[in-house]
């Protein structure tokens, strides 16, 4: 692709580390100009049966660990600004079973919202997109915790590639009149509460 | 009851064409004593495909969680997992036991949680699958008639009505057998 891509390991829980993430891109590219939040790790369990280190890593890694990635950032954004898109999904606004991780994303869609005012007057921009159901690695994990997925329509899965083209408009000028907002890319599932169940849907195993 | 038309083979053969067909590489590069993650490179992710793909071709539900959480809800948060996120002596007890005796030498008190999943083989996994068929009922739960087969040496159907084989699930097999090793060794 004709581009130079380097890969630093961090603990998002850990400042430490998180720090140690920003020197390594200070020390290789003399700046930032976005800073894409894409990283989660949550156990797959009902909230109330969380243990207090499941809790604590839910907290730390998606909500605390995001907050310390900003803070680093900022420096490096420099006089020309930058652009900051956390990416979310669904579970940020309706229930998934077994899901706790939802409840970090709603946190972090309105720290977007809270951080993109308190950075209001800078040329940092914070956005996010919130996905629908997309074919990433992790549809595995939804597939064996949320049988009845195999009966929504196969016009309805997101594809990767219409997330990352959010996110890009979200990094370039064109959503310059854009703060603090968080873009669902959903191919409109969250529109209904109700969807008919094609004949050919039914019966059919998810692969 | 123990049931005698799968094969421990013949599972371990499906383990590895489910650990090849996720992974993308050779079947018969595959071991039963290859640690799939220190061995053949998979992830925790990769976890969940292979047993996707397991429960498609035997009809069963694997556990969803490790014994080790299981410890935890049942008898306390600490039990199994200190507050350092590492293994209790009683948690090396109980793997102990549920080894048959013989741990691998990593497995100590002191150990951390997240390099368990490491030590998951080709053959721990295969033998998850078998304890889940050994949980096949006598008879159909559909006619009542004891006439089991496995025409293909892989799905358990009833020779009477033809209904498929129900099994209970991983995670209940798990509780059911910690209940009963508290019952009698009382270790927690």
């Amino acid at each position: 692709m004709g581009r130079r891509a380097y890969l630093v390991q961090a603990d998002l829980a850990v400042k430490a580390s998180v720090k140690h993430m920003f020197s390594e891109i200070r020390e290789k590219c003399g700046r930032l100009d976005f800073l894409i939040l894409n990283a989660a790790k949550a156990p797959f369990k009902p909230l109330e049966q969380l243990f207090e280190r499941e809790l604590r890593q839910l907290v730390e890694t998606n909500f605390i660990g995001n907050i310390f990635c900003v803070q680093e950032a900022l420096p490096l954004f420099g006089e020309s600004g930058g652009k900051v898109v956390f990416i979310s999904s669904l579970g940020s606004r309706f229930y998934n079973v077994s899901y706790p991780l939802g409840t970090m994303k709603a946190a972090m869609e309105s720290a977007v919202r809270d951080l993109a005012e308190s950075l209001s007057s800078t040329k940092i921009s914070v956005n996010g997109v919130c996905g629908g159901i997309v074919k990433t690695d992790s549809f595995k994990v939804l597939r064996q915790l949320w049988e009845e997925v195999a009966q929504i329509p196969d016009e309805l899965f997101v594809e990767p590639d219409e997330i990352t083209d959010a996110v890009l408009f979200l990094c370039s000028e064109a959503s310059r009149g854009m703060r603090g907002q968080t873009i669902v890319v959903d191919r409109g599932l969250s529109n209904r509460l109700h969807r008919p169940i094609p004949e050919m849907q039914k019966n059919k195993s998810v692969t | 009851m123990k049931q005698t038309l799968i094969t421990e083979q013949t599972v371990i053969e499906e383990v590895k064409k489910g650990v090849a067909e996720t992974l993308n590489i050779d079947k018969g590069s595959i071991k039963p004593e290859h640690s799939l993650m220190k061995d053949l490179d998979a992830e925790s992710l990769d976890f969940l495909d292979i047993t996707y793909r397991l429960e498609q071709t035997f009809g069963i539900k694997m556990a969803r969680h490790f014994v080790l959480e299981h410890v935890e809800q049942l008898f306390g948060e600490g039990s199994a997992i200190n507050e350092d996120g590492q293994l209790t002596e009683k948690a090396v007890e109980l793997l102990k036991i549920r080894a048959g005796g013989d741990l691998p030498k990593e497995i100590r008190a002191g150990m951390d949680m997240d390099e368990v999943p490491a030590l998951v083989t080709v053959q721990t996994m295969a033998r998850g699958v078998m304890d889940i068929l050994d949980s096949l009922p006598k008879a159909c739960t559909s006619c009542s008639n004891a006439a089991w087969k496995a025409e293909d040496g892989i799905h358990i159907t009833c020779g009477s009505c033809g209904a498929h084989a129900t099994f209970d699930n991983g995670d209940d097999l798990t509780k059911a057998w910690l209940t009963k090793v508290q019952e009698e060794k009382k270790l927690f």
